[in-house]
């Protein structure tokens, strides 16, 4: 049986629930009170757990003796200038590192990961005898790039190919539709399990 | 107005309360739809079972509260599986909602304990780091570089599990989990192609289509949406919220594909009469 407590926080987690659903209907100051709350709670969380990671990560091993670690500080703290306009500028020294950084680290990785290795499963799966499958993966592959051949006119075989090539997208964003309508639903059905639970543990189940 | 007209102009507010209804029914009255397993399901489950017992998995962890009913059947079959084949765990988030949820599962949903597991000894949790793509690279050449210590502030040297292991070498397969579509990237471009690390995937219903490319070349197996949970759920034998979840996503969608149908027939229809008016 739920204590007291757990009924309270159930039961506010069901207000904010039913808040949050009376949007569908319009808008009103029960929405309003639960996507602030949400928001609210949401964004103190987020600040403290990254208090908590500068501690452990940066500030503790720099006071230990770790020198270093006064660069990544010093760049965090530089992304908090942009908040008065005559120092904005300097914002744009960590953001070039993440940039830099991030492009370097990545570039590796693609031409080899996404671009070699996936040319290579496409034929290889057709001249292994993939099936009906890998034929039409190969296809979708090859009229979807098609599509985006912006520099010659997409008349003849390139437009037709690119015709083709369209359609593939169209059923790939479809399946990315659908699993995205699965997923507000799931939401939806998780929520009301939420408050099934809360009702049977009001009744003492 | 004609029939057509009506047709495309329901009020978008019967969609909702016709949903919510179909949704609600099977939480209370079960129905017990048969669940189809899928190979990338079978696939995941498989490459877990398949390590030797006592091997290290690492666990990306990209949980989010908001999306956790998506996920939570994935998640927590599988720990239930990690800990039932007794394979050491490595947790290390990758956002800011990460160690909450895990606290929830490991501290009263799964509890390691109850599998026989130690602390700092078959299991550790290194709390959240903003890591990203070059957090994801830094990871695995260098773990103490980007965790000093773990989630309870215990440096890594104090726990056995971590002797003589600080990068991608000591670990024998990932498990990455994500809620950002595009992020399965970085597993692959950080993980399977520098190092050749085994690699398996849970995510978002709607990222599935965006993981399907790299498997099973680059992902040997993958979990995609509420779904795939449930199938995990029934291929391992640990029933969980995804079981309880499957009877009401299939009924509940009944509406809207029905709206979607009306709609189009709609649409298709008024547009055939402008050109025959032509």
């Amino acid at each position: 049986m739920a204590g007291i407590m757990e009924l309270l926080g159930m039961a506010l987690g069901t207000f904010l629930i039913f808040s949050t659903l009376s949007m569908l209907y319009k808008d009103n100051p029960f929405f309003r009170v639960g996507q602030m709350a949400v928001l609210g709670s949401s964004i103190a969380h987020f600040i403290l757990l990254n208090m908590q990671t500068v501690y452990n990560n940066a500030w503790t091993p720099l006071i230990g003796g770790d020198i270093l670690m006064v660069i990544p500080l010093v760049l965090g703290l530089l992304m908090y200038s942009r908040l008065k306009k005559s120092t904005a500028w300097l914002a744009r020294y960590p953001s070039s590192v993440l940039i830099g950084i991030g492009t370097g680290v990545m570039v590796a990785g693609t031409v080899s990961g996404q671009v070699l290795d996936q040319i290579a499963v496409t034929i290889t799966d057709v001249l292994n005898g993939g099936g009906i499958n890998s034929m039409i993966i190969a296809v979708g592959v090859v009229t979807s790039i098609t599509f985006f051949v912006f520099t010659k006119e997409h008349t003849g075989v390139v437009g037709s190919s690119a015709k083709i090539g369209r359609k593939f997208l169209m059923i790939s964003l479809g399946a990315n539709w659908s699993g995205e309508l699965v997923w507000y639903l799931t939401q939806l059905v998780g929520r009301l399990m939420y408050v099934k639970n809360f009702l049977t543990a009001l009744m003492g189940g | 107005m004609s029939f057509l007209s009506k047709l495309g102009n329901i009020d978008y507010r019967w969609l909702y309360i016709t949903s919510l209804i179909l949704t609600a029914i099977p939480l209370f009255v079960p129905i017990g739809l048969t669940v189809t397993l899928s190979e990338p399901v079978k696939d995941y489950y498989a490459v877990i079972q398949d390590l030797p017992e006592g091997s290290v998995i690492a666990v990306s962890f990209g949980g989010s509260a908001a999306l956790l009913d998506e996920q939570e059947a994935q998640f927590l079959a599988t720990w239930k599986t990690i800990f039932s084949l007794g394979h050491k765990v490595l947790f290390y988030s990758t956002t800011e909602d990460g160690p909450m949820i895990l606290t929830n599962h490991l501290g009263d949903k799964v509890k390691p304990e109850d599998y026989g597991y130690t602390y700092g000894v078959d299991y550790v949790e290194l709390g959240f780091s903003p890591l990203g793509e070059p957090g994801q690279a830094s990871f695995a050449t260098d773990i103490r570089g980007v965790y000093q210590v773990d989630r309870r502030g215990t440096p890594l040297d104090d726990l056995p599990m971590m002797d003589n292991f600080n990068n991608w070498e000591g670990i024998d397969l990932l498990i990455y989990q994500y809620t950002s579509c595009t992020d399965i990237e970085f597993a692959v471009r950080q993980w399977t192609v520098p190092y050749q690390t085994e690699v398996i995937a849970t995510t978002l219903g709607c990222c599935g289509p965006m993981a399907a490319p790299y498997y099973p070349s680059q992902i040997a197996g993958f979990l995609s949406g509420s779904g795939a949970g449930t199938e995990l759920e029934v291929l391992s034998g640990n029933p969980g919220p995804g079981a309880a979840m499957s009877d009401s996503k299939s009924i509940g969608i009944l509406p809207q594909l029905i709206f979607i149908a009306f709609g189009n027939i709609a649409y298709f229809a008024k547009m055939y009469s402008k050109e025959e008016e032509r």
